[in-house]
């Protein structure tokens, strides 16, 4: 019975600093985003993980559109980088004509950043590091 | 994937063979390829590469797609922990490179960003033809579409030369060439004989038709507008003399009514071959 007991004590010792940990990281990135989407020429961000979703867009008429282009962007991503053996994926910067984005993966969130062409992507990235 | 077909053409072996030599001078860079939105693809030699670029725009295919809500991709940067993909477009083409952590990455953009982008904007300038074999569809539908009233005479002939070639290229099934498409001002048809579903215009163009069709009888048009409207009518060769080389198509004004257009507007025309 003791043993028993000290077992169950482990294991509430090992899931706790992981439940913190993640509530800690899901309390930290929303509100750096929308810190981040503050910024100039920032259009919007999604975050994504396998609960739920947000979207905050500038422009609604684009919500889709840019959903999509996210979600494809990961798709791809995912096959790229395990094609051409690349490791755990870090970021993937996209830039057209008129604007850019940033996506990444932080724990099992994955986010979008969408920004105009005169954003400092590096900057982003910097600080979406710092969470 | 049409990368078979471009295997022997004179651009895309020199393409070739410029990856190959950005390859031996940049070691750092694992794999590197060129492909075309419609799917043509231009990779190294080795069957690995070739299959890997396969894969690799069949990936990026719904991206490139979806990217056009950002204004059309330019540059895609894909950076995990053991190496970086970067995809940037020059001119035409869609640039893949592969590279490990670590590498030079200024030594590559040197050849990347400076050396084939440089390559690809002679080949443009002192071979326009060649770049022209490996147009899509579109393309060439779209090349083919010219004003009927042509400053240059050579060019027309050249034009039609070039397609009797590839006719002939063809082999021993004779193919014919696509129909191809003018460009003609409308006038109108006076006269009180003048047929109401006969559309007429100068007869070099339809001469020059019958020659590029291999002699098949052109009896018979479409007009369509640019608005999408279109009618397949008769076709027969100007009586005025004086319209002749003006690039002018008599159109009667019930056919103008249909197609919704009036004298002094332009039309496209393309016969109907069968």
């Amino acid at each position: 019975m003791v043993k028993q007991k000290k077992n169950l004590e482990e294991t509430a010792n090992e899931l706790e600093p992981i439940a913190v940990e993640k509530a800690t990281c899901e309390d930290h990135v929303r509100p750096m985003l929308e810190e981040i989407k503050k910024s100039d020429g920032v259009i919007g961000y999604i975050l994504r993980n396998t609960t739920s979703a947000t979207i905050d867009i500038n422009d609604p008429t684009k919500v889709i559109d840019y959903a999509i282009l996210s979600s494809s962007t990961f798709e791809a991503s995912e096959q790229l980088t395990e094609m051409f053996d690349l490791g755990k994926l870090r970021n993937i910067t996209v830039e057209g004509k008129d604007a850019k984005t940033v996506h990444l993966n932080i724990d099992e969130n994955s986010i979008s950043i969408f920004m105009e062409k005169t954003v400092d992507t590096k900057k982003i990235l910097e600080e979406m590091d710092a969470l | 994937m049409r990368s078979e077909n471009m295997e022997n053409d004179v651009y895309s072996f020199v393409l070739r063979n410029t990856l190959t030599e950005i390859t031996n001078a940049c070691p750092d860079i694992q794999n590197i390829f060129l492909f075309k939105e419609d799917g043509d693809i231009i990779s190294g030699e080795e069957k690995a590469q070739e299959e890997a670029a396969v894969h690799t725009v069949n990936a990026l295919d719904e991206v490139l797609e979806k990217t056009k809500a950002l204004g059309g991709m330019e540059n895609m940067s894909l950076e995990g922990t053991k190496g970086t993909v970067n995809v940037s477009r020059l001119n035409d083409f869609y640039l893949v490179t592969v590279v490990p952590k670590n590498s030079d990455l200024k030594y590559v953009n040197v050849f990347t960003n400076v050396l084939l982008p440089t390559v690809l904007n002679l080949l443009d300038k002192i071979a326009p033809a060649l770049n022209r074999n490996n147009q899509s569809e579109t393309e060439n539908e779209e090349a083919q579409v010219r004003p009927a009233i042509e400053p240059n005479e050579e060019s027309t002939e050249e034009t039609v030369e070039k397609q009797e070639h590839e006719t002939t290229e063809a082999g021993p099934e004779k193919i014919l060439p696509e129909p191809q498409v003018n460009q003609f001002i409308v006038e109108n048809v006076g006269g009180l004989f003048a047929s109401s579903d006969t559309v007429r215009i100068d007869a070099d163009t339809l001469s020059q038709w019958t020659e590029l069709y291999e002699d098949k009888k052109i009896e018979e048009a479409t007009v369509e507008t640019f608005g999408g409207k279109s009618v397949r009518c008769k076709l027969k060769p100007l009586k005025n003399a004086k319209l002749e080389g003006k690039g002018i198509i008599q159109i009667p004004e019930k056919i103008q009514q249909t197609l919704d257009v009036r004298k002094g507007e332009l039309v496209r025309v393309k016969p109907v071959i069968e």
